[in-house]
């Protein structure tokens, strides 16, 4: 049994592009950490396929290219993206190209134009140079002022979903569902100004899939997370990963960064 | 794209509705003006119906200002901006029609009015413009506090300036007055066409613009598909 999921392990992880003899390495070492714990690695560790996928993001260089992983068609396109507020640059060059199944990571300094690369991604403002493409089907979840202070979840998910043409059933219910994935069951009565800070934020980020977009843009999203929150967000980034969406995070937790596909670093423009 | 306007509308009288205050002075309003020219018919409806515009314009003025990013975002996913703006707007003359009609049988119970169904009219019309004036406002203004003021300027010019010149005929409610001059005054059908035809022009042009403005301010880049 220990043998067969070792193997397993080690096959999946070669398939995850780890090399091969640093993949059977690997699962030799989580065999035997397994043996010392007294108890199956499938116990310990869960099914193979799922802890190689997470034994991959950790073992690659945080420079490193993507993933060796099947990936969709093109979601995102930026190419030389470049924006001016008057006569003060805020973004210069800018290009990335994101697929299906890829997450991408958006970081840098305060006023490095992290939000405004993404306001362009979404279309809300206009790129003042460079090519931006996008697909049509897309999620967003701003910083900030993303909810109506007024309404309940239930009535979020009723107006978001009205968007996609979903009646009030069906949109209430596919809220409540992604709600609680995130830890969260929404209370019927209750208006968003009446909910903490981290889950308005959680109310955020669901109304940002709540139609099952292609791509999601979520600008640092977990802010007023608690520790288990922020491990549950970033399964559910995963989540959508796995099933084809393409997903640009604007975050400054560096330590997020080893588990995602592309990393894109902005700096401050220096307009001297 | 009727589903979405239908509940834009529906969230829109649910957030009002949640803002018992600003609610409690909507309706407030219009009866201080009233109650303070009660022994003077005309004025008194004159004042009311002045009062109810200025309560529902500066009720949309909050609502659209307050709904500006939850309706950018809306857009990014793909909701029409006309849409957003006639659900809203829809929410605002369903709650000035409420409130003119309670006044209106205020109106109909405290004044001796010879022409009560004027009364109505001079109601339903000034709700109609209050609407599209607050949401014009908000987007021209889009501070609440600017906007406010600039509402307060408005009606206060409203009610100063003589209806017979013509800087008060370019004023949003020059109709409120004729309307009830005929529905109070012993005067002649030509005021009552006057009245409408203004109320129309006025009603076409806030509305126009407003929509106008709205789809221009929350509109999305268009954006091609990767290739």
């Amino acid at each position: 049994m220990t043998d067969s999921w070792t193997r397993s392990l080690a096959g999946h992880l070669i398939d995850c592009g780890v090399e091969p003899a640093e993949a059977q390495n690997m699962a030799a070492d989580a065999a035997a950490e397994a043996e010392i714990a007294g108890t199956a690695p499938e116990s310990l560790y869960g099914p193979a396929l799922a802890y190689a996928a997470t034994l991959a993001r950790a073992a690659r260089p945080v420079d490193g290219d993507p993933l060796d992983r099947a990936t969709g068609r093109v979601l995102l396109r930026l190419d030389g993206v470049s924006k001016r507020y008057r006569r003060r640059w805020v973004l210069r060059d800018v290009s990335l190209t994101l697929r299906g199944g890829e997450v991408a990571a958006v970081v840098g300094a305060n006023g490095s134009g992290k939000s405004t690369l993404l306001s362009i991604c979404a279309g809300a403002t206009r790129a003042t140079r460079g090519v931006v493409q996008r697909t049509r089907r897309v999620g967003f979840a701003p910083q900030q002022h993303g909810v109506s202070a007024w309404l309940t979840a239930n009535e979020h998910f009723e107006l978001f979903g009205a968007v996609e043409g979903m009646n009030r059933s069906r949109a209430t219910t596919v809220g409540t569902g992604l709600a609680r994935q995130l830890g969260w069951n929404p209370r019927p009565r209750q208006i968003a100004d009446q909910l903490s800070g981290g889950t308005q934020q959680k109310l955020n980020v669901v109304l940002s899939e709540l139609h099952r977009p292609d791509l999601i843009l979520l600008d640092e999203p977990y802010q007023g997370f608690d520790q288990e929150s922020y491990v549950d967000f970033w399964d559910q980034v995963y989540a959508w990963r796995d099933a084809g969406a393409a997903v640009l995070v604007v975050t400054h937790l560096l330590h997020d960064l080893q588990r995602i596909d592309h990393v894109l670093e902005l700096s401050p423009v220096d307009d001297a | 794209m009727r589903l979405l306007i239908r509940t834009v509308a529906l969230t829109s009288l649910k957030e009002l509705s949640r803002r018992r205050v600003a609610l409690l002075f909507v309706f407030l309003l219009p009866l201080a003006f009233f109650v303070l020219r009660i022994e003077v018919h005309w004025q008194a409806l004159r004042f009311l119906a002045i009062g109810v515009g200025w309560a529902i314009a500066t009720l949309a003025l909050f609502s659209h200002v307050a709904s500006r990013r939850i309706d950018s975002r809306l857009a990014v996913m793909g909701a029409s901006p006309s849409a957003l703006f006639l659900g809203r707007q829809l929410a605002l003359v369903t709650l000035g029609l409420i409130t003119a009609g309670a006044y209106f049988v205020v109106a109909a119970v405290s004044l001796d009015v010879p022409r009560l169904a004027a009364v109505a009219l001079l109601l339903a019309t000034t709700v109609l413009i209050a609407a599209p004036l607050g949401a014009l406002v908000s987007m021209l203004i889009p501070r609440e506090l600017e906007g406010a003021l600039a509402l307060l300027a408005i009606m206060a010019m409203q009610l100063l300036a003589d209806p017979a010149s013509t800087a008060a005929r370019l004023l949003p409610f020059w109709s409120t007055r004729e309307l009830s001059s005929y529905a109070i005054e012993p005067v002649g059908v030509e005021v009552l066409h006057s009245g409408l035809l203004h109320a129309a022009v006025t009603l076409a042009v806030a509305f126009a613009l407003a929509w106008v403005v709205s789809v221009l301010r929350i509109r999305t880049v268009k954006l091609v598909e990767p290739t």
